[in-house]
């Protein structure tokens, strides 16, 4: 046993494997945040004037504004004026207007990275819009996505090609004052992906987004917006990393989701992110806003997530079931270990008559992490026919670790059925034993018991993320059984 | 509109209060409960729940001069009470404790008190127990040996009469068992009158080590009453709780049921069901601490909710580090009869140990139309369906009421008001 221990407290101490550096000149504005930085964001996007104001309208609330501190995470506070709010790789200055262009030193991050960018993008067929820092690098197959008709670009081009899209969409799931966190990425945000489905068409490849943060002493305030018009189908995927560093950083994003009628998103991410060290020295705060609105009837939203990273999460990818019949899904893996915390969940909001909503969430904690999820399931008195299943599991690997389930259910229409279930439990010694007696080591074991524990939602992932986050899992874990 | 308590006119109240053993007791209630201000529904606790009514009522009660009902004003009720259940019958009536029923007690051979001659220092901990204390008359102290025989179980019976004047009272019971005793209680909560009124009541019962305890709670409050009470438990090692609480009446009705695994081995069991009618409102809280493993422990509460009615559960499991061996359940059902009817429904799990199998189940819904169906082909119109439907979901929580003597007249009173709730659903 002791020799097993000892092979696991190896396995526990890896480190981050995506903790590299780029070594690339940075354009970053110095530390603090006023109305001068924000008008200078503005112009460095060569952003058209209601921008600007959208922006600084944002920046008032948000001065107002304060905090929140209900969630079930302690860290130390961000201290807002050390922060940059803008850092751009310096090569970007010029904008390339190919993947040729781009500095092959941020092409060699990407390659680290293991993203299909470039050559590997055709083979994988997934298109990317890869975000480093602050700005969009590079956004491979656009031609063929405007072939059919489907808009897949960097946030800032949106807004100067398409500001019609942006005034009609922009705040209108998450409004500039709907948090802190939303107001502060609605007056900094600095980029992010832009989508647009026309009516009718079912995007002819999955569309993917990949975010970094390099530079130190940065925030990462991206903005994604996807519209679905009518009868439309997108899935897309999120990743994202971060290097190495001591101090914390802090990325609030807020991603927002409009499927019309009968319109379908599936919005996947895989959030690794810098955890921090095993002492929770560093990591990033990952304080996002998602949220998506089933404008239309027949529309459907689905959240796919798998929450290995960071060292504060604090997120709660939500849906607006407003049109008739419209359906909701959630489905989330989150892991903790080290001192990892982590408070997520989500919201499902009925409105409309005949709406679905489906929530499964596994967590997972291990080593002296604090695991949450925090849901809220409400039915308006106007949603007749209103369906929720919730199940909620927790896995507890150690014995410094918390797994906490904070439940909110308001219903205010009598022919509702909501079923809500929740478990906590540990791996058994007789599960392990029984692996074991087979042949299996226990490092195996552990993976296969955690994997056919999260099985429902990787299932729920597109191909080759599933195959990403089972590997993710199997590292997060490594050796947290002992 | 914001409401706060009026302070100044509390310290006037609590000065007017007699010179006894619980003054110095009254007037730190009185400055904790200025510290930490009433609750709003900012606060988690209180999210669904507001007690301005009830702040406004105290208010206004304060600014009458602070006068409530003589006790033993309204004895057809209490006989009511005392002759439907069969126990040693404690009653403090309108805030204030009937020396006679604890002379009748005493010769009963329970060990009881009053509180100021028993003890004069308390714990704060919630604001709603800190008025409790500050505006204190005299409330019970109750001490159950090892070795004392009881054959009937003690009820207490809290009474308001809410004559024409705006009504605010508190009321508070300690109990003690000591290790390997045995005691059943009923708690029971009944008003009279149609004058707006305010009863808080506490009572705390701390279980010695192997102690056993059944616990059944009745509010029948008149519907122009609300009242906020709380439960504290203490579990000694090995000892068992087991509790049925049955909210029938009331306006505004809070229930906080706290209850503390000190002891390795104790085992809780906390039942409730909650009926609820036009303009009712009733929140219950319940929160147990594991603190040390092994222990078990169950919880079910259920609710039928009608007209235009609110109510709010909120169960809370925490599994404390080293806690280990701990098995704990929560689950809690919901039948919406109505348009305008609201369930806020919130079971949590804080858990911070390994070994550990905790779980939680809840549902909402409305009657099943299948059912119905199938019971009207067997010849019953729809009432009689609802009726027997409603009355079996119900009759869960009354089979397990830990006084087995009371199941059957708390069945005929369940049924009684989920009649009058059915009246009227279609």
């Amino acid at each position: 046993m002791s020799t097993s221990s000892e092979k696991l407290e190896s396995l526990v101490n890896r480190r981050y494997e995506h903790g590299f550096v780029t070594d690339i000149e940075t354009d970053t504005m110095p530390p603090g945040l006023n109305k001068d930085v924000i008008r200078a964001i503005s112009a460095r996007k060569k952003e058209p004037e209601f921008m600007l104001k959208w922006r600084l309208r944002a920046y008032r609330y948000w001065l107002t504004m304060q905090e929140p501190t209900w969630s079930h995470v302690r860290y130390t506070p961000v201290d807002y004026d050390s922060i940059s709010y803008y850092a751009a790789p310096k090569s970007d200055k010029d904008g390339p207007k190919s993947l040729d262009e781009v500095d092959p030193k941020l092409l060699e991050t990407y390659e680290k990275l293991g993203i299909p960018l470039h050559e590997r993008a055709r083979l994988a067929g997934v298109a990317v819009d890869a975000v480093f820092d602050s700005v969009s690098v590079a956004t491979t197959f656009k031609e063929k996505l405007s072939e059919a008709g489907v808009i897949f670009c960097p946030f800032s081009e949106a807004v100067r090609d398409h500001p019609e899209l942006i005034r009609k969409y922009l705040g209108s799931v998450v409004p500039q004052r709907d948090n802190f966190f939303a107001a502060l990425n609605s007056a900094v945000f600095s980029d992010g992906s832009f989508v647009y489905i026309p009516k009718g068409v079912r995007c002819p490849m999955e569309l993917s987004t990949y975010f970094r943060i390099n530079a130190a002493n940065t925030g990462q305030f991206e903005r994604t917006l996807i519209i679905a018009d009518e009868g439309s189908y997108v899935s897309y995927l999120e990743g994202c990393t971060a290097p190495m560093r001591d101090e914390n950083q802090l990325h609030a994003a807020v991603v927002e989701l409009i499927a019309l009628k009968d319109a379908q998103i599936k919005y996947s991410t895989v959030q690794n992110w810098y955890p921090g060290d095993e002492n929770g020295k560093g990591g990033i705060y990952n304080f996002v806003t998602k949220r998506g609105d089933c404008r239309g009837a027949n529309s459907k939203i689905s959240w796919t997530q798998v929450e290995t990273g960071s060292a504060i999460t604090w997120k709660y990818p939500s849906c607006i079931l407003r049109g008739d019949n419209s359906v909701g899904e959630f489905y989330s893996v989150a892991v903790v270990n080290n001192y990892q915390q982590a408070d997520t969940g989500t919201k499902m909001i009925h409105i409309g008559r005949n709406t679905r909503s489906t929530i499964v969430s596994k967590g997972i904690s291990a080593g002296h992490a604090q695991n949450t999820y925090r849901g809220l399931v409400r039915v308006m008195p106007q949603a007749t026919g209103a369906r929720n299943h919730t199940q909620c599991d927790s896995l507890l690997i150690g014995k410094d670790c918390g797994a906490h389930t904070f439940p909110y259910m308001e219903i205010r229409n009598p022919s509702a059925k909501i079923e809500h279930e929740a478990t906590t439990s540990k791996i058994s010694a007789d599960q392990l034993f029984y692996c074991r007696q087979r042949g299996i080591s226990e490092e195996d074991a552990v993976n296969m018991i955690v994997n056919g524990f999260c099985k429902e939602v990787f299932k729920e992932l597109p191909m080759e993320f599933a195959v990403e986050a089972q590997a993710l899992l199997n590292v997060s874990l490594e050796g947290a059984v002992g | 509109m914001k409401s706060a308590l009026k302070i100044d006119a509390l310290r006037e109240a609590v000065a007017r209060m007699p010179n006894d053993r619980l003054s110095d007791a009254r007037l730190a209630a009185l400055q904790h409960l200025d510290d930490q201000g009433t609750p709003t529904t900012r606060h988690e606790d209180w999210k669904y729940t507001n007690l301005a009514s009830v702040i406004d009522l105290s208010n206004q009660w304060l600014a009458d001069g602070a006068e409530s009902a003589p006790p033993g004003s309204d004895s057809a009720t209490i006989d009511a009470v005392t002759s439907r259940f069969d126990a040693n019958w404690l009653i403090i009536a309108n805030g204030k404790v009937d020396l006679d029923s604890i002379a009748l007690a005493q010769e009963a051979g329970i060990g009881v008190a009053l509180l100021s001659d028993s003890i004069a220092t308390f714990d704060f901990d919630a604001p709603l127990a800190d008025l409790n204390i500050a505006l204190l008359h005299d409330g019970l102290c109750l001490r159950i040996e090892a070795e004392s025989e009881l054959s009937k179980p003690i009820g207490i019976l809290f009474i308001d009469n809410a004559t024409a004047a705006v009504g605010v009272t508190q009321a508070r019971v300690e109990i003690e068992l000591a290790a390997h005793s045995e005691a059943s209680f009923i708690e029971y909560h009944a008003s009279s009158g149609t004058a707006s009124h305010y009863a808080n009541t506490v009572v705390n019962l701390d279980l010695g080590d192997n102690a056993r305890v059944s616990y059944v709670r009745i509010q029948d409050r008149h519907h122009a009453h609300s009242q906020t009470n709380r439960l504290g438990v203490h579990l000694g090692r090995d000892s068992r709780f087991s509790h049925c609480a049955f909210d029938l009446g009331g306006k505004l009705i809070r229930n906080d049921l706290n209850i503390q695994v000190t002891g390795p081995g104790a085992s809780a069991s906390f039942h409730g069901l909650y009926l609820a009618g036009d303009g009712q409102h009733i929140d219950n809280h319940t929160r147990i601490d594991h603190r040390v493993g092994p222990a078990r422990s169950r919880q079910e509460y259920r609710g039928i909710l009608s007209e235009y009615s609110r109510c709010v559960w909120n169960g809370k499991v925490i599994v404390h580090a080293g806690a280990d061996g701990t098995d704990a359940e929560q689950t809690n059902h919901n039948l919406l009869l109505s348009e305008n009817a609201e369930i806020d429904a919130k079971p949590e799990l804080e858990i911070y140990a390994d070994d550990v199998k905790c779980a939680h189940g809840t549902t909402i819904g409305t009657l099943d139309e299948a059912a119905l169906f199938y019971l009207r082909t067997r010849g019953l119109d729809a009432q009689e369906g609802r009726q027997l439907l409603t009355r079996a979901f119900a009759q869960i929580i009354v089979n397990m009421t830990p006084i087995t003597a009371m199941q059957e007249t708390i069945s005929g009173i369940v049924a009684d008001r989920l009649a009058n709730l059915i009246d009227g659903v279609e």
